[in-house]
């Protein structure tokens, strides 16, 4: 059992806020990724669950007990540093016993039981063989693993990780997501984790909490926050290519609202300008590259544009297009689709999928999107 | 493939010619003042009244005078006099261990302290001091009238310490030791602090939240992190202990009666006060030899590329 909960966490550097009121609840054996840009206070907060930082305003629970101010070593928690840290004076065999020799007394455990439990260790993650080494004469994966065992010994409450992934060569890379994944549900321990990957995030994260500015902008499942982004940040930070973005033009009309984007105009029924608090003028729409199809003629509900350019990557193409001034809308369709550069085609965005988001704040406005969506539905069902 | 060969072959040679005119000025100038002055030093020291003997280092190695004896045998008590070459191996046994640990004690504390670049330049500016100017300055540290030690000792009540210590045979050594100590420490901590600052912070955060105490981090992580750095602290001061000179000459002049002389200060008596080449030579040479031994390792080690 290990849930840690974080209360209106504010950390300060100087004058800079690395952790700006955050609070997060994160529950026994998940698997929990914060995500985010590179100095957007992920580290800085697992850094304060680990206790290697103090926060100044706030407090930190794990398991309802307040461990605010008390040391790491009194958390249980253990962590997986980016480079590893692993003792280059010590065998890897010595490596993984640190954590147990150096509290023997306090554990009462003998050398018999250390040797067990690194053994033990060792043959979960299969590096039995490289125990009697040096960490200079292992490769990234390998280190990866003792590092990782090393952290798995002590049979912590909570694994924290920061980066853990980001040294490792591509193709290793995504063995040991799938890897790591396994071995945290298998053994069930509260996983705190944190990446600027979101491809990382997306595979193994049970939920994910996107942050930027020291924020969370939103917690959810990987799904969740791919789908239905909460804030315009979320929405292009996810997702490869990231959602498209186009800057459009609200306005109230007679049974509603209008909505006139470049190139294209939308009608949205039944929602008045009242009801959308304030938003006048400038909203962004935002639809995922892969929800829009392509058509090569002019159907009704299409919007014009030519290719611009044409990426493949294997399986599928990201076609850039052009729809109208300087405004680029990308694509994802499947690589049996051909079109050519400077091909005039027609856009159907799924506009069940389509989010509109506040332009001064970033947020989702969910009324007009509800209703946006629902219109759609109710037409699909028609 | 030979023509290849040729072609590699005359690049290697074109190459070869360059850098060799490139060096040899250096290499001219190297020969004339170096070289030339130390196979001279080895012939004076095996120079006798007719042919080659080994006379001078036979009379250096047995001299019973206490001024200019390398190892005393003769009347040896508790306190200095003991013979020059013993004084230099006293200075090492005492100022080598207590400097590195020092340094490194300093280096890893400081990490944690505001302003630790003042109290580094602090303690680096006994580096910067000339060592004839440190002798003066030790001298006036143990002075009786002026000196802060025989006033702190006085204060205890220490009769026997709250002299001029630099006039007593007893203390005479070891307040050029002590001395030396806060002259050289400088140098540990400088080069023991960078070697603590680039130990990954994640190092000792990770022994951190596996539980290790300050003295385990110490004792575990940062020590044999910064070993490498340590040894060429020990190498450095052994070397160091074994060539000074400077501060002897300024503070005590090897005094009182022949009691803090070291291996160089006699060499010079020999050559400046007795005019005796042959004997200063026969001084020169044990102490190159001894240098040599010493430096050994760290020569090997910088051919191995370490």
């Amino acid at each position: 059992m290990a849930r840690v909960e974080l209360r209106d966490v504010v950390k300060r550097f100087g004058k800079t806020v690395a952790v700006d009121h955050v609070s997060l609840e994160i529950n026994d054996k998940e698997f929990f990724i914060l995500l985010g840009p590179s100095g957007c206070g992920k580290t800085t907060t697992l850094r304060l669950v680990a206790g290697l930082e103090y926060p100044d305003e706030g407090s930190i629970l794990i398991d309802g007990e307040d461990v605010t101010y008390s040391e790491p070593k009194d958390r249980n928690v253990a962590m997986v540093f980016q480079n590893y840290a692993l003792y280059p004076n010590m065998s890897v065999y010595d490596n993984i016993a640190f954590p147990l020799k150096i509290r023997k007394k306090q554990l009462g455990i003998t050398d018999d039981e250390i040797r067990k439990s690194v053994t033990e260790v060792a043959r979960l993650l299969r590096i039995e063989d490289l125990l009697n080494r040096k960490p200079s004469q292992l490769s990234g994966g390998q280190q990866q693993r003792v590092a990782l065992a090393r952290a798995l010994v002590r049979r912590p409450k909570i694994w924290l990780m920061d980066e853990p992934l980001s040294n490792l060569d591509a193709l290793l890379r995504i063995a040991m997501r799938a890897e790591l994944k396994r071995l945290q549900k298998e053994l069930g321990i509260t996983t705190i984790y944190v990446t600027h990957d979101q491809a990382e995030a997306m595979s193994m994260a049970d939920r994910i909490a996107v942050m930027n500015k020291g924020r969370v902008i939103q917690v959810g499942d990987p799904k969740e926050v791919f789908l239905e982004p909460r804030h315009v940040f979320v929405a292009t930070f996810l997702g490869s290519p990231p959602m498209n973005i186009i800057e459009c033009v609200i306005e109230a009309i007679d049974n509603g609202l209008l909505l006139s984007c470049p190139g294209f105009t939308k009608e949205i029924k039944g929602v008045s300008s009242d009801e959308v608090d304030g938003v006048k003028g400038k909203v962004y729409l935002g639809i995922r590259p892969e929800f829009i199809s392509i058509s090569k003629s002019p159907l009704p509900g299409t919007i014009k544009g030519v290719v611009y350019v044409v990426e493949p990557l294997g399986t599928e193409n990201i076609v850039s297009v052009n729809i109208i001034g300087d405004i680029i809308v990308k694509v994802k369709v499947g690589s049996d689709i051909n079109v050519n550069t400077g091909e005039t085609i027609y856009l159907y965005p799924d506009w069940k999928r389509i989010s509109i988001f506040d332009s001064d704040t970033g947020k989702l406005l969910t009324r007009i999107t509800k209703q946006l969506r629902e219109e759609y539905t109710e037409e699909a069902m028609v | 493939m030979a023509q290849k060969n040729k072609a590699y072959r005359s690049i290697r040679l074109r190459e070869f010619k360059r850098a060799y005119s490139f060096l040899l000025p250096a290499m001219i100038l190297l020969a004339i003042f170096v070289i030339y002055p130390i196979i001279g030093t080895i012939i004076i020291s095996f120079e006798g009244e007719s042919s080659l003997t080994l006379d001078n280092y036979i009379a250096v190695l047995t001299e019973k005078s206490p001024s200019k004896a390398l190892i005393l045998t003769d009347n040896i008590g508790k306190t200095p006099p003991w013979g020059a070459l013993v004084h230099n191996i006293v200075w090492i046994a005492i100022h080598v261990p207590v400097t590195t640990f020092l340094g490194l004690i300093l280096a890893y504390a400081l990490v944690h302290v505001y302003g630790r670049s003042i109290v580094k330049s602090l303690v680096f500016l006994s580096m910067v001091i000339p060592m004839v100017v440190g002798g003066l300055i030790i001298r006036f540290i143990f002075d009786a009238q002026v000196g802060v030690i025989p006033r702190l000792f006085s204060l205890i009540g220490l009769e026997g310490l709250s002299r001029t210590w630099t006039a007593y045979p007893q203390t005479a050594l070891f307040s050029l030791i002590i001395g030396s100590i806060w002259l050289w420490l400088g140098f540990s901590l400088t080069i023991h602090s960078a070697a603590v600052d680039s130990i990954p912070k994640s190092f000792i955060e990770a022994a951190r939240i596996d539980g290790a105490s300050e003295l385990q981090i110490f004792r575990h992580i940062v020590a044999p992190s910064v070993w490498p750095a340590t040894l060429t602290v020990m190498v450095m001061t052994l070397l160091w202990d074994l060539k000074i000179f400077d501060i002897v000459y300024a503070a005590t002049q090897g005094g009182p009666g022949g009691s803090s002389t070291v291996l160089a200060y006699v060499m010079w008596l020999y050559f400046a006060r007795a005019l005796d080449y042959g004997k200063a030579a026969a001084t020169a040479v044990i102490l190159t030899i001894l240098t040599l031994i010493a430096a050994s390792y760290m020569i090997r080690r910088s051919l191995r590329g370490g």
